[in-house]
């Protein structure tokens, strides 16, 4: 008998536990259970324990709260950032839109005092070189664009048209010392030609010695060179030199367009430009 | 005696994790059930009457601490531990998998168990049905997690029983 008991104490155990919480279930559903003697002690020894347990659950809890308030804050921080950078590009866009949009409105109310036949074009390149001044433009053959032709924006002269490829167009600006542009002096009627040069910008040559040519008289186009339309303005005398000998003055310009600046032009077809001659 | 000491401490810990951490864990309303796997472990590899009266204890502690009536942890994890008991006799156990799957079993056991005993005792409407789900996920966390604590009891165990028996 003890043989056995011994041989099956782990059987025997487990059924008698198994046996005795059957038991204290269902005294417990029943509500007999009134005193349980092993729940006080049990919880008693845990209590202490779990008050430890908790506090450094707790604690650990805590800093991963902060840890990942710190890593919301940095992740915010992050998409404010991006937010502030695409807002930024955005309003850059709409600035330049903005402006795009005025320098157009310009253009077109400037092609509405030309004649009808004008391109609007845009500067896709520059010269690159110190010694030519030009720029490249959007507009070619295809788009009627013809060697020749004027270019002027509603701020005054730009240059003439000296190539053209189906799609483009190389125009030599006023300030390329191989340009030359017939102007009036807007004040006097004086005639002369106002072309580039390597030192100081534009001049106006074969001015006579005898002009009255001022300071910030402003130069206009007298149409009778056959390509610029008549009245355009071409700039602003900067500085006046009567020399000793010889027949002309020496007069500097200051060209009326900023063409480091110009983004759209308008190419004036020769008829255009005769008929407003 | 300081291994069967050992296990008790080793059986309050996992009591302690149970109730107060493991919750935190993103496992969803799943509360991995570490005690059960240390039943499973004394069932396979420690079966006496002190890790019976251990088993039934941890249940008996389990029920004190969080469930609504008094024995129903108890039942079931002494009812785990003489299935594993019972059953470990005749299982090639040395392998992770297995053990993994030994608790799956346990698991699905001990939830068996309780939706019997739940259901005979405390009639709730519509209760099977969420609780076979809820069955099945902490079964699968429990396996999932067997090795790893085998592993630290099984070390526990040779580190123990190394210190208590001198060569």
């Amino acid at each position: 008998m003890f043989a056995f008991l011994r041989k099956n104490q782990i059987l025997l155990s487990s059924c008698l536990c198994l046996i005795l919480s059957l038991y204290i279930l269902t005294a417990a559903a029943r509500g007999q259970l009134k005193n349980d003697p092993i729940g006080p002690i049990l919880l008693w020894i845990m209590r202490p324990l779990q008050l430890a347990a908790q506090a450094t659950t707790n604690w650990i809890q805590d800093i991963q709260n902060n840890y990942s308030t710190l890593a919301g804050y940095r992740s915010e921080n992050e998409k404010l950032r991006n937010r502030i950078q695409e807002l930024e590009v955005e309003k850059n866009q709409l600035l330049e839109a903005e402006a795009t949009n005025r320098r157009l409105q310009q253009i077109l109310e400037f092609r509405s005092q030309l004649p009808a036949g004008s391109v609007t074009a845009s500067i896709i390149a520059d010269s690159g070189s110190t010694w030519f001044k030009s720029c490249l433009l959007d507009k070619g053959s295809a788009d009627g664009v013809r060697k020749g032709l004027a270019v002027v924006t509603p701020l005054g002269v730009v240059g003439q048209v000296v190539a053209v490829t189906a799609r483009t167009a190389k125009v030599l600006l006023v300030t390329d010392p191989n340009s030359g542009v017939d102007v009036l002096v807007q004040r006097t009627r004086a005639r002369g030609i106002v072309s580039g040069s390597l030192d100081n910008g534009p001049i106006l040559k074969y001015v006579k010695r005898s002009e009255d040519i001022q300071e910030g008289d402003r130069l206009v186009t007298s149409g009778l060179d056959g390509v610029f339309p008549k009245g355009v303005v071409v700039g602003a005398v900067t500085k006046v030199r009567k020399q000793t000998l010889g027949l002309f003055q020496h007069i500097e310009v200051m060209p009326a367009v900023n063409l480091g600046r110009t983004e759209e032009v308008l190419i004036v077809k020769p008829d255009a430009s005769q008929g407003k001659n | 005696m300081k291994l069967s000491l050992s296990f008790f401490a080793v059986g309050v810990l996992l009591l302690l994790l149970q109730t107060t951490f493991l919750h935190l864990l993103p496992l969803g309303p799943v509360v991995p059930d570490l005690i059960l796997v240390l039943c499973v472990y004394w069932g396979l590899y420690h079966p006496t009457v002190g890790a019976v009266l251990g088993s039934f204890l941890l249940g008996y502690s389990v029920d004190v601490v969080s469930s609504p009536i008094l024995g129903l942890n108890a039942f079931a994890m002494s009812l785990v531990f003489l299935a594993v008991y019972l059953s470990s006799r005749s299982i090639w156990l040395h392998h992770p998998v297995v053990s993994s799957i030994i608790v799956l079993l346990a698991s699905l056991v001990k939830g068996g168990a309780l939706m019997l005993v739940w259901t005979f005792f405390l009639s709730v409407d519509g209760f099977w049905i969420g609780a076979m789900r809820y069955i099945l996920m902490e079964a699968l966390v429990a396996a999932l997690m067997a090795p790893i604590v085998f592993a630290l009891l099984r070390r526990a165990q040779a580190y123990v029983e190394k210190v208590h028996v001198p060569a």
